[in-house]
């Protein structure tokens, strides 16, 4: 019986409760409404809480962010709290740029949360806690008002763990405005700054052509406030000129603050200054750490001089980074200032790191054993055998330099990696290396039978054997370049042809390099082994990174077009181990080897012909799905959305475009996503570019965009539609659509809840 | 030879360093404090020049500002401005809110607020152009600067380090002004010479 009031009366005296707290927990003052929003019930003991201060203000008026500018203060907030818990302090959004006269501040116009946290230490006394503060502020229009509260709230804890209720109220304060803080820049980008004569310049490589951008100092005394922040045009990033103050007499050592960016993408930056040094490894770096991060558009959207279009997916990888890192996509790219002689250079560096990749590895493998094999050769001839596999290598680069810029010429969208968004080539790619790695792993050897593929070519004796392992060196090697290269080839791409050649020609002589250096130095030679058995066992270890990546490519389709057509790819698998094992067992009979080339021949058709079909059943099978979310999009349709008053969200999307797909899957259709859209009332409409569409084309081209993915957020009184990056997160378009001005989600709820 | 190449290398930066400081607009700590004439509510013009050899206090105000009221309601500003002048500082106060702007008064006003907060700067500045308040780069109500007696620049911010409207703040408050006209009177360095300067903004006309 003791217990009973605890467990009892506890939920009990919190509903009776409410009434009596509600008149404490926020105050009215002259132009504004301050709250305190606490929206759990009850905390637990070792646990924090979210929690947060709220200021609705009147029409013209503001608050201040951390540092106001030029004027004003930020609000305070001091904490009378029982012993065992204790308030974070608090956090602010990215503020506005708010010009009064001559000066600037920086504040918040309509409405603001600043969050913080509650600790809870395990010491902390069961039952009811007062949670006491005393806030004071400042709001201004062109006059300033300073107020002050006293505001408390009543929350229970909790003897055991438990979940608690969420007060509504609260809890639609804190989900509508508790997600706006500045997030940490993604991995791999980097803020930079070097003095000017007149201030700063502050350089971000996001990976994307940026078109706004507003730095917030976090500093009072470091920037001229009001000076104008010149963007610099910069094809992965942005280059933001910074005026100092007339007082600042020392260099910082770090530019703390908040960037802004379109689409309401804000950062917390610490940019560190950048020496020439620093800058080189900073690039460097960034293109090796590629695979995690991802260049989601090597060339820039096709916003203004970009001669080449959004670049879609420019690798698989790139394309489902999203799936896996909640931080927004930006790409450690090279930052703008890549100069012709450093993207060669990098380029070069590069081609000499993909000898190491595991695709590339077996093939220069293979290589090194022709080298033993042949230790008896004349000098002359092995110069002329690394020749011959560098010019393989030039040859299949220039090929492909020639297909990119056709192709770009003709006004086709595509990035690096645009290959990978063809399933037909990521099928065939998977084939070929499982089928690879089958004869590696010792099922056949490729050299003795089959004739006609790469790989047997390249075993060939002579000088067309050193020129196909070239060809298959740069062919096997696209799975481990696409994001390697997104960054040397998101410059060359927009640069003029000569300068695009340069790039590739430099990346294909780093490739070639190693084994040209062997082929040149007889010397080096000597130190390689003898041949043996550990040729065996090693061209068999090798075969474990080959089914790897075979893996990889399996995923990635599986991810982009399900489980069809996985289980095609798998079959097809099959097939191919079933040719291997006839080319191994009787390695000598003709009639094997045709029943081997028979079904290669029916798998290589099979998955340039299967995938159609397949992609057509899946997106029929996604649209049936999406039917009471998605709309098809027509122009009309957004006319009569946007006279209803409803923010109008368009997924400009085609099913060969891989990272729309993944998009999609990762963050459009998650539930989360659908509800928050649901929560703001937004129209959802599809806009499907997959056979081309004219009304579509144009559209997307008054966007700025030349084609998919695209996102555009109509807001109602807004003119221009706001564009939402092209690599989504469940986060970056929650916050979007929940980042509506008032008037907007106002009459979105009055439209939601018709009661 | 060598010589020459130096000597104009030398004039040549000596003339780049001085266009650059004839240029800019910017008002810096440490450097010569730009010169001003000025009307004040008495109709006397004033000028900057006329008081070298002596400190000069400059003190934006706005009396309907809520940062400025705390000075004056609580007797503050009026001590400092005593302290100083008794020790024979020039003490200007600016008002250099536009017509129509929270803070403007007509010079009758001004001298009627004088006496009935009995406040004793050396001379009120009318300043409704802002004019001065631009050529000082004033953001702030109350913000405050020391001029030393060569006529340069020694003390640019706050009026103290509580960058509040509460008037229960002044007390143990640290002092920028009097520290700034202590050190300097010293003839030490002036060791907090610039900070940010609080309060309401400058109402400049737009």
């Amino acid at each position: 019986m003791r217990f009973f009031p605890t467990i009892l009366v506890l939920p009990l005296s919190l509903v009776a409760g409410l009434p009596a707290h509600a008149t404490t927990d926020s105050a009215d003052a002259p132009h504004v409404h301050v709250q305190l929003v606490v929206p759990a019930s009850s905390f637990n003991r070792g646990e924090g809480a979210d929690a947060g201060l709220y200021f609705r203000i009147d029409p013209g008026w503001h608050v201040y962010w951390k540092n106001a500018g030029d004027a004003g203060e930020p609000p305070h907030i001091k904490w009378t709290l029982p012993d065992g818990i204790a308030a974070g302090p608090l956090e602010f959004p990215a503020p506005k740029r708010l010009p009064l006269g001559p000066l600037m501040d920086f504040g918040y116009e309509n409405e603001v949360l600043f969050p913080f946290n509650f600790n809870v230490a395990q010491t902390a006394k069961p039952g009811w806690v007062l949670l006491h503060a005393k806030v004071d502020w400042l709001v201004c229009q062109a006059s300033c008002i300073p107020g002050k509260a006293e505001l408390e709230v009543t929350r229970g804890v909790s003897e055991h763990p438990r979940r608690a209720v969420l007060l509504s109220t609260d809890e639609a304060i804190f989900k509508r405005l508790g997600g706006r803080l500045p997030r940490p820049l993604p991995a791999g980008v980097q803020a930079v700054f070097q003095p000017t004569q007149q201030g700063f310049q502050l350089s971000i490589n996001t990976g994307r052509k940026e078109t706004e951008a507003a730095f917030f100092p976090a500093d009072t005394e470091i920037l001229d406030n009001p000076a104008p922040q010149t963007l610099e045009p910069a094809e992965t990033g942005l280059v933001l000129d910074l005026k100092k103050d007339a007082n600042l007499s020392a260099n910082p050592t770090e530019l703390k603050g908040v960037v802004e960016l379109s689409g309401g993408r804000t950062y917390e930056i610490a940019a560190q200054p950048e020496t020439a040094l620093k800058a080189a490894v900073k690039n460097l770096k960034a293109a090796l750490s590629a695979p995690s991060p991802a260049p989601t558009s090597a060339p820039s959207p096709g916003v203004n001089t970009a001669p080449i279009s959004p670049a879609p997916a420019p690798t698989a990888p790139a394309a489902i980074a999203p799936s896996i890192s909640t931080p927004p996509q930006p790409a450690p790219t090279p930052s703008s200032g890549l100069g012709l002689l450093r993207a060669t250079g990098l380029a070069f560096l590069g081609g000499l790191l993909l000898n190491l990749m595991p695709c590339v590895f077996p093939v220069l493998f293979l290589k090194g054993l022709s080298l033993v094999n042949s230790g008896n050769e004349k000098r002359h001839e092995l110069r002329t055998h690394g020749m011959v596999y560098t010019a393989g290598i030039l040859v299949s680069f220039w090929a492909l330099v020639a297909v990119l810029l056709s192709l770009k010429a003709a006004g086709a969208i595509l990035g690096w990696g645009f290959q990978f968004q063809s399933p037909v080539f990521l099928a065939l790619m998977a084939g070929l290396l499982f089928f690879f790695g089958l004869s590696l792993a010792g099922q056949f050897e490729i050299g003795l039978t089959i004739t006609g593929a790469g790989g047997t070519l390249a075993r060939k004796q002579g000088y067309t054997g050193s020129f196909f392992t070239g060809v298959l060196a740069v062919v096997v090697a696209t799975p481990c370049t696409a994001p390697f290269m997104g960054a040397a080839l998101g410059y060359a791409l927009a640069q003029s042809a000569a300068v695009t050649f340069a790039v590739f020609t430099a990346l294909a002589l780093g490739l070639a390099a190693p084994y040209v250096a062997l082929t040149l130095q007889p010397a080096w030679t000597r130190l390689l082994p003898k041949p043996g058995v550990w040729m065996d066992v090693l061209k068999q270890a090798v075969a474990v990174p080959i089914f790897a990546t075979a893996i990889w490519l399996a995923w990635v389709l599986a991810r982009a077009y399900g489980a069809d057509m996985l289980l095609a790819l798998l079959t097809s698998f099959l097939l191919l181990a079933i040719a291997g094992w006839f080319l191994g067992r009787w390695p000598t009979k003709r009639w094997a080897t045709a029943i081997a080339a028979v079904i290669l021949i029916g798998v290589v058709a099979a998955s340039i012909l299967a995938p159609r079909k397949l992609i057509a059943s899946s997106r029929s099978v996604v649209s049936s799905e999406a039917q009471g979310a998605w709309e098809p999009w027509s122009a009309a349709a957004v006319t009569r959305y946007q006279s209803q008053g409803r923010p109008v969200l368009v997924d400009f999307t085609a099913s060969w475009c891989l990272s729309c797909q993944v998009n999609e899957r990762v963050a459009l259709d998650q539930p989360s996503v659908q509800k928050a859209f649901q929560d703001s009332n937004v129209a959802l409409l599809k806009a499907d570019w997959t056979r081309g569409d004219d009304a579509i084309t144009q559209t997307l081209a008054s966007l700025g965009r030349s084609g998919v993915p695209a996102y555009a957020l109509y807001v109602p009184g807004e003119a221009q539609p706001r564009l939402l990056p092209e690599a989504l997160t469940p986060g970056i378009v929650i916050d979007a659509v929940t980042n509506l001005p008032k008037a907007a989600t106002q009459s979105a709820a009055a439209a939601s809840n018709p009661k | 030879m060598v010589s020459i190449i130096r000597l104009s290398t030398c004039a040549a930066l000596a003339a780049a360093l001085l266009s650059a400081s004839a240029f800019a607009q910017d008002v810096r700590v440490g450097a010569p404090a730009p010169a001003f004439t000025a009307t004040d509510s008495h109709g006397q013009t004033e000028s900057l020049t006329q008081f070298r050899g002596k400190f000069v206090v400059l003190e934006w105000h706005n009396q309907g500002c809520p940062y400025t009221k705390k000075h004056y309601v609580s007797g503050n500003m009026q001590a400092l401005q005593k302290e100083w002048t008794a020790k024979g500082v020039v003490w200007f106060t600016v008002i250099s809110s536009a017509r129509g702007q929270q803070g403007y008064v007509t010079p009758d006003q001004e001298n009627a607020y004088l006496a009935q907060m009995h406040a004793v700067p050396t001379a009120v500045l009318m300043d409704p152009e802002g004019k001065l308040g631009r050529l000082y780069s004033a953001k702030t109500t109350p913000q405050m600067i020391v001029i030393d007696p060569t006529g340069k620049l020694i003390y640019d911010g706050a009026i103290d380090d509580r960058p509040t409207p509460d008037p229960e703040d002044i007390r143990g408050a640290r002092n920028y002004v009097s520290d700034a006209l202590t050190e300097a009177m010293a003839g030490k360095p002036v060791q907090t010479a610039f900070t940010r300067p609080y309060g309401c903004g400058v109402k400049y006309p737009d």
